[in-house]
């Protein structure tokens, strides 16, 4: 059909459905005006007014076949068939609103658990990149034997730039931790989020901006130069209230002055899932904003800080562009050994980004979304388990419907719409789930300053799955019942209203649904299992963090932004714990670069440690470290276990010492005391540095993370700008906040204070809120999964008791006992479930297995959780079969013997 | 839409469009007017006639019209839309190809 056909006839078709009666007026108008005048016209030749009005008749051979010719034409069949089938549908719904409403509840609740972890894995895994052509965006990565996730140094971005021939345009950008912006001149800078951007950064992407311009591609040229900077849609909404005079406009960050040239589009939220970027500045004003004073960021080859993106051209594969890059990491390594021993080059899709081995959160997700898989599996064959025993309460309607010529096809569609009737009411009823899964989830609070957004939301993609979700259950719980029914043993459905009573038949019938019950009972002891587990991996972490997490404040400073050299820097971090020690009120204080679980990423050390046999290709091995200062460990409460902490007298003029945490020593000196043991910096020949104290293992990054390497440097030997500052409070650590603001205020009134806030707050988020919305939701998963798998079961054995209302009611009256109709009725379901239950623990203790490899490796079996699922699942499934046999067996012979 | 093969199930319809074509007329107008012009070569009765004309309608080639007659009584004038003229056109086209194709091939000597 041609669409322009369509436009001309569809009106057609709506009017003659929309207006049937009067087009069915017309019709016979029509037909009576021609026979009028044929009968006039044979009365005029000579017939009688009889015979002229048969003869009239007989020339249109069979007035009411061409009526109804005619009326087929312009009808649209399967739309009214449709729409008669769902009206039919509804009508019987509502007669037995119970089932409906249950029905509907179960799966709205399975679609909409479904619909709100995909929102979670859409936000982490699959929305494609804010850009046109997101399918071409590749991200390239350098790879060594510490990480496949490796940044470029500014020095490497260029030598892809100009030796690759597979891309539009090779982009880098790097983000900056904290930017000091103020607005107006003279005002308290305040910390966003920065990022630094190749002139071409806007023009490969294809992001134009709203307003103003986006990078020339030689604004990036050289150091220095263009102060030029792009405002994120958001910034320039809350701090110029949309004002379109902003660009031209000086800003000054860290600072340095910049220019307003231009403000990103609504729809571009940056690269990054996390973190939506305040501004962008070119590359090349990158000293303002520079982290590492000791690197030099366009010389150093081994400054490694930006995330390399390239738009692939069309019709080069990714494998060509994978070849080349990987040819051009080879001559690095050539040209460079030293610095790029075993260093390689990849190129990743958005979906091999998103899903990478050191991220943890899209794992998470899967889990979450399979679990909700399997509430929607056991929700659409309880569903479906319901609707079988209702066809088969409607074998007599269906049978009378075959006998008198309705086709098989057309029976199963209308048992289909039925179930896609249900489905629509339930995907409606899912979307209110869906949203409050969703606005629970974004109900996670993130404690920091820096725009840090949660990108689930309910959105058209969700929608979407929510919608065929609801299809593909109508399909998947309509179905076989449709399928079923309409195979009936037409003489026996004649005879009788319930064709199981047709023996014959009734077996393989029951077969099925035997099936569906060992599958509900399987999938429910795995979601039991699965969210078991997850709660117990979980918990297990929270509140095991080892050290005391009450009054402590934690404040975040960098000197940088108000232009500290590296003297001022450790001169005012010298002044503030003094002053801050002598605070009423403070118990001790520390300071750290990063305190752990804060949400904050940990620098790394290339280290080389003495008496430990090197791999032979290895230069060194890196750790995670933090520089922290004599008063740290006693602030956070961390236990020295043998040798010493951090001590003032560890300057940077005396021996360089270092404390590591008991995994370290445990990995490097296994069979020694790593207190007195050194370890070299960088390379074999580097400067020695002595560990002089092991501290405890703690969870550093997230709370259920592995036992990890970790390495502490006396701030005074390695300096940092941005530092924590950490306060110990005899009361409410609250109380400290405007007595600290002021002691910051009379050291230097410009100095930005963020992130103020109790540790208590941090740690909460990352270690008890996080994980407490993964808790709930499994645990829900679980508890609806059983709670569907037992209603099924119920359901089903109270189908067949009252099925067998009559034998049963035989039964007693020769005789038989109340324990003999119980040991009948319950004597099948006990199978089924014994059944289920057997394969719900193979299934259990493989996916444990799979959770253990891929999130908590806890190692063995947890025969507590089972100890615990396995007893309380036959319980409830016993009950489930107990209640109905016991009504059953309370039968009285008389009344069931007059049943129908 | 139309292939050339749907040519001959499809004259009837080219008829009704050609008669539409020249002026407006109701269904016993139609029936004459056919009568009139082929004789009684072409044999359409009336039973086929009003299944023909409701499914031109149906595809929008001609449009129907509730009017009054010469005789004052009610009656469904049909008439040929845009579309119409540009399908009986094609149908035209198609049907003057197929039968100089067809004489052609009778009028072949048999030697």
């Amino acid at each position: 059909m041609r669409i322009e056909h369509w436009w001309f006839t569809a009106p057609l078709r709506l009017k003659s459905i929309l207006r049937g009666r009067r087009a069915e007026r017309e019709l016979d108008e029509e037909l009576q005006f021609h026979l009028d005048h044929k009968i006039e016209e044979g009365i005029a030749g000579g017939l009688s007014p009889r015979e002229a009005r048969d003869a009239a008749l007989r020339a249109m051979d069979g007035l009411e076949q061409r009526k109804e010719e005619m009326r087929d034409m312009r009808r649209i069949h399967w739309l009214t068939d449709f729409v008669d089938d769902a009206s039919y549908a509804i009508r019987n719904l509502r007669r037995t609103a119970g089932l409906t409403a249950f029905v509907v509840m179960t799966l709205a609740v399975g679609i909409g658990l479904s619909a709100a972890v995909f929102s979670m894995l859409d936000g982490l895994v699959f929305r494609p990149y804010p850009v046109p052509r997101p399918g071409r965006v590749v991200t390239l990565v350098g790879t060594s034997r510490d990480t496949s996730f490796d940044d470029f140094s500014y020095r490497e971005y260029l030598d892809i730039r100009r030796g690759t021939k597979s891309y539009d345009g090779v982009i880098a950008s790097g983000a900056v931790q904290g930017v000091g912006i103020s607005v107006e001149p003279g005002a308290t800078p305040r910390v966003k989020a920065g990022l630094l951007v190749s002139g071409n950064y806007f023009r490969v992407l294809g992001v134009e901006p709203q307003l103003g311009r986006g990078f020339r591609d030689d604004e990036d040229e050289a150091a220095g130069r263009d102060a030029v900077v792009v405002l994120g849609p958001e910034f320039w909404r809350h701090e110029f209230a949309s004002d379109p005079s902003v660009v031209g406009r000086i800003v000054r960050l860290n600072g340095t002055d910049f220019t307003v040239i231009g403000v990103a589009p609504d729809t571009f939220s940056g690269m990054e899932i996390f973190l939506r970027p305040d501004v962008y500045m070119p590359l090349s004003m990158a000293r303002v904003f520079s982290t590492r004073p000791q690197k030099n960021f366009f010389e150093d080859r081994d400054d490694r800080e930006l995330t390399v993106v390239a738009r692939l051209k069309a019709g080069t594969t990714i494998q060509q562009a994978r070849s080349e890059l990987a040819v051009l990491a080879q001559g690095f390594e050539r040209d460079d050994p030293k610095l790029n021993r075993d260093r390689g080059a990849a190129v990743l899709t958005q979906f091999e980004m998103r899903t990478r081995a050191d991220a943890g959160e899209w794992k998470f997700i899967v889990i979450f979304a399979v679990l909700a898989l399997a509430v929607l599996l056991v929700a659409c064959t309880n569903v479906a388990g319901l609707l079988l025993s209702r066809a088969q309460t409607r074998t007599r309607e269906i049978a009378i419907r075959l006998a008198i010529g309705a086709g098989r096809f057309r029976l199963i569609r209308m048992l289909l719409t039925e179930s896609l009737v249900l489905a629509s009411v339930a995907g409606v009823t899912a979307i209110a789930v869906a949203y409050g899964a969703i606005s629970f989830f974004q109900t996670l609070a993130i404690p920091a300053e820096l725009p840090f957004t949660v990108p689930f939301q309910l959105d058209r993609r969700v929608l979407l799955v929510n919608l065929s979700l609801s299809v593909l259950s109508a399909i998947a719980c309509g179905l076989a019942p449709a399928l079923q029914s309409t195979r009936a043993d037409l003489v026996n459905g004649l005879k009788s209203a319930d064709a199981d009573a047709a023996a014959a038949t009734g077996r393989k019938r029951l077969w099925g649904r035997n099936l569906l019950v060992v599958a509900q009972v399987s999938m429910s002891l795995l979601l039991l299992t699965a969210s078991f587990l997850m709660m117990r991996g979980f918990q297990g972490v929270v509140g095991s963090a080892g050290f005391a997490k009450d009054h402590l404040l934690i404040s975040r400073f960098d000197p940088r932004l108000v232009q500290y050299d590296r003297a001022q820097t450790q001169q005012f971090y010298k002044l503030l714990v003094e002053a801050a020690r002598a605070m009423p009120g403070v118990q001790s204080a520390g300071l750290t670069q990063n305190p752990p679980l804060a949400l904050s990423g940990f620098g790394r050390l290339a280290f080389v440690p003495d008496g430990f046999q090197l791999p032979r290709d290895r230069e060194n091995f890196t750790v995670m470290m933090d520089s922290v200062d004599e008063g740290f460990f006693a602030t956070m409460g961390l236990t020295i276990l043998r040798g010493r902490g951090v001590q003032a007298s560890d300057t940077a003029e005396a021996p360089r010492v270092a404390v590591v945490n008991e995994q370290f020593a445990r990995h490097y000196w296994p069979n020694a005391d790593a207190v007195g043991q050194h370890i070299r910096l960088d390379s074999r020949t580097g400067a020695p540095v002595e560990v002089i104290g092991v501290a405890q293992t703690v969870t550093y990054r997230q709370t259920f993370e592995k036992p990890t390497d970790f390495v502490y440097l006396p701030l005074a030997q390695h300096p940092v700008a941005r530092m924590a500052l950490l306060l110990k409070s005899k009361g409410d650590p609250h109380q400290l906040i405007e007595p600290l603001k002021d002691v910051v205020r009379s050291l230097d009134a410009n100095l930005p204070i963020s992130e103020t806030r109790t540790y208590e707050d941090v740690y909460r988020y990352s270690a008890v809120e996080g994980p407490g919305v993964g808790i709930r939701l499994v645990a829900t998963m679980g508890v609806v999964g059983l709670v569907l798998a037992v209603s099924g079961l119920y359901g089903l054995v109270a189908y067949n008791a009252s099925r067998r209302t009559r034998e049963i009611g035989i039964r007693i009256a020769i005789g038989a006992g109340p324990s003999d109709v119980l040991r009948l009725v319950m004597g099948k379901g006990l199978v089924l479930v014994g059944t289920g239950t057997a394969i719900g623990l193979v299934m259990g203790l493989a996916l444990e297995r799979l959770m253990n490899a891929m999130l908590f490796d806890a190692g063995g079996v947890d025969i507590v959780a089972y100890l615990v699922i396995v007893p309380s699942l036959l319980l409830a499934t016993l009950l489930a079969t107990y209640l109905p046999a016991r009504r059953a067996s309370r039968i009285a012979p008389t009344q069931a013997l007059r049943y129908e | 839409m139309s292939k050339p093969n749907d040519l001959l199930q499809g004259t009837l319809d080219l008829l009704l469009l050609k008669i539409l074509a020249l002026e407006p007329l109701h269904g016993w107008a139609v029936s004459l007017r056919l009568k009139s012009i082929s004789g009684d070569v072409l044999q359409v009765t009336d039973g086929s006639l009003y299944p023909a004309l409701h499914k031109l309608e149906q595809e929008g080639w001609i449009t129907a019209e509730w009017k009054q007659t010469e005789n004052n009584r009610r009656a469904k004038f049909y008439s040929l839309t845009r579309i119409g003229k540009k399908q009986l056109q094609t149908e035209t086209a198609n049907w003057q190809r197929l039968s100089t194709a067809i004489s052609n091939v009778v009028q072949l000597s048999e030697t």
